[in-house]
């Protein structure tokens, strides 16, 4: 195979040039002004960068293929494709045909964007590959097609500097983050500083800065004197019990199936057991594998989904379902469980999403058996503050809907910035049509009711240290605490 | 009537295709030039940079699982 000439290469880059003036750079502001689009300020960058990279092919053009211009074209693609995953990370997870913008062949810019510096880099890469290694020519004046690609790129830089000028405006202005349609009237323009003064701290996860749950619940006040609802009944513990077996890792959560009284429970260490109606057998154990091939994050909640059907949930609210099966396959759940007694199936697994309770953590799961729905609360952080809850169809475990509970008659926040946002619940149940969840936060003992979505009455429950588990047993409510200690107590009255 | 006006702070777009328009004028017609206008080059590339971290400074991660 034939070298590339430094002459053959000086051609190639004029038309490297040519066609990302022409195409992408040239073509925003032809969408400018044929269909008012404005670029918003991360625009602006990405379009400035492209037409940066052609500046340094016809450095290039010029000069021959120095060292300082590689670097740069290099450095300019791999940035150019950050911004263009930046940008896109803002819409990528919307619907389908959502965007920012007017899409173009069935992306929208942003997306295009990251095409454009991939491309180049890889262009970058074949030039490189095939280039002949000789010294270089040196500065040489472009000629023909490079002296069009000169041409070409000052036209076009010329009409995106108008374009700027218009929509962003002289200095000190700079892009907005909502431009307003392009217009060559000046009564329509708008220079603006927000993005500058905005108040917008340095962040460098922003929204996604969740901290791990099981660190809001150990930190949580446990005292219910301090908690955001005012004046509330107490409900004293009328008993301790214990699980009755040694489990491997702290508990995390705790169910129990009113139709056999089994006990489910789920420990640090993705351990999962099975438990008799004493507590004192274990039935079945597994360990489950938590990092294949769904993570399953830390496990924080357990739930009986009728029949023999079992459902375990992590704080990142991925789920999965088991059964006990005395004909489990050994070797297809051996890529399921990192242990077992041999006599438990994976049904399945998979992770619930969410919309108003997106970006939050839980630590509880519950299944409402009249709905035939599972359910998850919430658990608020600083950048999430509001407490949702999920509920999730059986059949196919998408959401079904999502609600923020309704302060109910008689319960009043203690001042306007309280809420119940500020409980944490690490446990929950279901039994007549209630949702019965503890909170690790204030010690208090939440009850909705799952019909009209409304906080119907809360409890202070004194004595509980790290609560993780909720249990319905007839007329009484099981608080498992992380210590595998259970706080039996009668449940309130509706 | 143009917009309303803020303080002084001289990084926008405008400027950054001026500067880029500086750079490629030099290249072209003023070759001995080519010290400043790599020099351009490389200020055009920083306030690019600084123009799209003013406006990615809330999350300079993507906003998204990672």
């Amino acid at each position: 195979m034939r070298a590339l000439s430094e002459e053959r290469l000086r051609a190639i880059l004029a038309w490297v040039v040519i066609v990302l003036v022409s195409g992408p750079v040239a073509g925003a502001v032809l969408l400018g002004v044929l269909d008012g689009d404005s670029p918003c300020i991360l625009c602006w960058a990405q379009r400035t960068s492209m037409v940066l990279i052609a500046l340094v092919a016809l450095f290039v053009l010029r000069y021959g293929p120095r060292p300082r211009y590689l670097g740069m074209v290099v450095l300019l693609g791999v940035f150019g494709q950050y911004m263009a995953l930046r940008h896109s990370g803002l819409h990528l997870a919307r619907d389908i045909g959502q965007g920012f913008s007017a899409p173009i062949l069935g992306a929208h810019t942003y997306s295009w964007s990251w095409f454009v510096h991939v491309t180049v880099l890889a262009v970058v890469g074949v030039l490189l590959l095939f280039l002949r290694e000789v010294a270089s020519e040196g500065d040489r004046e472009p000629r023909g097609v490079g002296r069009f690609a000169f041409g070409l790129f000052i036209v076009v830089v010329s009409a995106n500097a108008l374009q700027a000028f218009v929509s962003t405006g002289p200095p000190p202005f700079m892009g907005q983050s909502d431009p307003v349609r392009l217009s060559l009237n000046p009564r329509h323009w708008v220079w603006s500083m927000d993005e500058l003064t905005s108040p917008a701290p340095i962040s460098l996860r922003g929204s996604w800065t969740v901290p791990r749950p099981e660190a809001t619940a150990a930190a949580a006040d446990p005292d219910p004197a301090r908690g955001p609802l005012a004046n509330l009944p107490t409900l004293t513990v009328s008993g301790w019990e214990r699980i009755g077996v040694p489990l491997e890792g702290t508990l995390r959560g705790l169910a129990r199936d009113s139709a056999t009284g089994r006990y489910l429970a789920v420990t640090e260490g993705y351990g999962v057991y099975l438990l008799d109606s004493t507590t004192s057998r274990v039935l079945h154990h597994v360990a489950l594998d938590g990092g294949f091939s769904i993570d399953l994050a830390p496990l924080s909640g357990a739930a009986f989904l009728g029949g023999d059907t079992l459902a375990v949930v992590g704080t990142n609210k991925s789920w999965v379902l088991l059964r006990p099966d005395a004909a489990a396959n050994a070797g297809e759940m051996w890529r399921r469980f990192r242990a077992t007694d041999g006599g438990v199936s994976e049904l399945g697994r998979g992770r619930f999403a969410t919309v108003r309770a997106r970006q939050q953590y839980v630590l509880s799961l519950a299944f409402d058996p009249a709905a035939r729905e599972l359910i998850t609360v919430s658990v608020p952080s600083a950048r999430q503050r509001r407490l949702v809850v999920s509920r999730f169809s059986r059949r196919d475990r998408m959401l079904s809907s999502e609600f923020a509970p309704r302060l109910g008659a008689g319960l009043a926040a203690r001042g306007e910035a309280r809420s119940v946002a500020e409980y944490v619940v690490t446990g929950a149940a279901v039994a007549d049509g209630r949702l019965y969840a503890i909170s690790a936060a204030y010690s208090t003992l939440l009850v909705v009711d799952l019909a009209t979505r409304t906080l119907q009455a809360a409890y202070a429950v004194p004595g509980l240290q790290r609560p993780v588990g909720l249990a319905v047993r007839g007329s009484q409510i099981l608080v498992a605490q992380a210590d595998g200690r259970i706080a039996a107590m009668e449940r309130p009255a509706p | 009537m143009g917009p309303s006006r803020a303080v002084n702070l001289p990084t926008m777009e405008f400027l950054n295709f001026l500067l880029i328009l500086w750079a490629a004028w030099l290249v072209w017609r003023r070759p001995q030039r080519e010290s400043l206008a790599f020099g351009l080059l490389i200020a055009s590339c920083l306030l690019m940079a600084l123009l799209f971290f003013v406006g990615a400074r809330g999350s300079i991660v993507p906003g998204v699982n990672l």
